[in-house]
């Protein structure tokens, strides 16, 4: 096990892609606590965030292929799959998503397909970055922090959080561009 | 193309708030144009994975790993099929006739290697013999005369071989469950132990204390 615990991120996810079910084990010690966050915040119900988790773990050793070995970025990739899975577990709980659950639907909608410029990115390097994003979202206003929250977090999309604020369609757009965009600046400063 | 434009809507996609008409011209900018700013949906994506670390991290409950190795364990099959993809068909120049019987225990042995670790069953793909003696046969490891248990039909053999293959599958991910409780176990005991001693001293101390009084 010791061993084990040394291995970078996609080190573990290349023994998954040859079904090494410890590596899967390894790579769930080391997330289930991020992607559980991640989900509960996104489901709020207990069994619900729980049943999502364990279907994310069920997922990667399904798809495993569609990882990206090259570009290797195991922490946003994992990130993106857990709140696409919560994401529409809650939509189909709203009634939002009715199509079916197939393996196509989910190879398609909820594996993330990062960009092919990506580079790689491990939890314990993202860990460090801790402060700096909550720096950098805490420089944003209220209304900024508050349409990235319903959109991220709340799933919800641009006519949705326009109907919930009473405010155009356009202006949900481009305050959220704006947010993201000044988040992106903030974290770029704090870095250098 | 208008860069501007991809990137305000790259913002939109990462925050997964883009309606289905951006989200086709997104779609298009991506596959037609040639500058699309692939680098920027990067910096996006990865700046946006960044957004749980703000929230209190919360630990799902222990059992929660045994019921993910419950579910995984449902789906060998499946798992088990892919893995029979995977394994490459290959051209085996060899005689028909069984060269030497094989005892049973060595084959499911090799076979479980082969699927374990890919590296491994490309080894065993190498002990192939290149001599072209009779003419050429499309076969599988598995299906090679040399698997042939004395005589046996190796469908049966097959059987066999599948179920050992999927219990591999799941007995590792089962094992290290076992490990840790066992090893709770014994700090359990020995704590118990230490307590009993603590116990029956301060009973004695209580005697003798008791003695003296009396």
């Amino acid at each position: 096990m010791a061993e084990s615990n040394t291995l970078t991120d996609a080190e573990i996810m290349l023994k998954i892609a040859g079904y090494d079910s410890k590596a899967l084990e390894q790579l769930y010690d080391r997330y289930a606590p991020i992607l559980y966050t991640l989900i509960k915040k996104i489901v709020t119900d207990k069994e619900t965030a729980e049943e999502i988790l364990s279907d994310v773990f069920v997922i990667i050793w399904r798809h495993i292929d569609l990882f990206d070995f090259k570009t290797s970025n195991v922490y946003t990739w994992l990130i993106m799959l857990a709140r696409n899975k919560a994401i529409d577990v809650l939509n189909r709980k709203g009634g939002k998503v009715t199509q079916d659950y197939t393996d196509e639907y989910e190879k398609e909608k909820i594996i993330p397909k990062l960009s092919p410029e990506t580079e790689a990115t491990e939890l314990n390097k993202v860990l460090e970055k801790k402060e700096k994003i909550e720096g950098a979202l805490g420089s944003l206003t209220d209304a900024q922090k508050y349409v990235m929250e319903l959109s991220y977090f709340g799933g919800m999309n641009e006519a949705e959080i326009a109907g919930k604020l009473k405010i155009p369609a356009m202006t949900v757009k481009s305050k959220l561009q704006v947010a993201i965009g000044n988040l992106m600046q903030k974290l770029s400063e704090g870095g250098k | 193309m208008d860069n501007k434009k991809g990137i305000e809507l790259i913002k939109l996609e990462v925050l997964g708030c883009i309606n289905e008409k951006d989200r086709e011209s997104l779609l298009k900018m991506k596959e037609a144009d040639e500058n699309f700013p692939w680098k920027v949906l990067a910096e996006y994506q990865n700046l946006i994975a960044l957004l749980p670390l703000t929230l209190p991290l919360i630990y799902p409950d222990s059992d929660l790993k045994d019921k993910t190795a419950t579910k995984l364990y449902k789906i060998r099959d499946e798992i088990k099929a892919k893995l029979d993809a995977k394994k490459p068909k290959e051209v085996i120049n060899e005689p028909l006739i069984e060269e030497k019987p094989v005892v049973k225990e060595t084959v499911l042995e090799e076979v479980e290697e082969g699927v374990q670790f890919k590296g491994e069953e490309q080894h065993l793909d190498e002990k192939v013999p290149t001599l072209i003696q009779t003419p050429v046969q499309e076969k599988t490891v598995a299906d090679s005369p040399k698997y042939n248990v004395e005589g046996k039909d190796t469908a049966t053999v097959k059987s066999v071989l599948d179920r050992e293959l999927i219990e591999k599958i799941t007995r590792d991910y089962f094992k290290s469950y076992i490990e840790k409780e066992l090893e709770a176990l014994k700090q359990g005991m020995k704590k118990n132990r230490l307590l009993s001693l603590a116990f029956f001293l301060f009973t004695l101390v209580l005697i003798v204390v008791l003695y003296f009084i009396g």
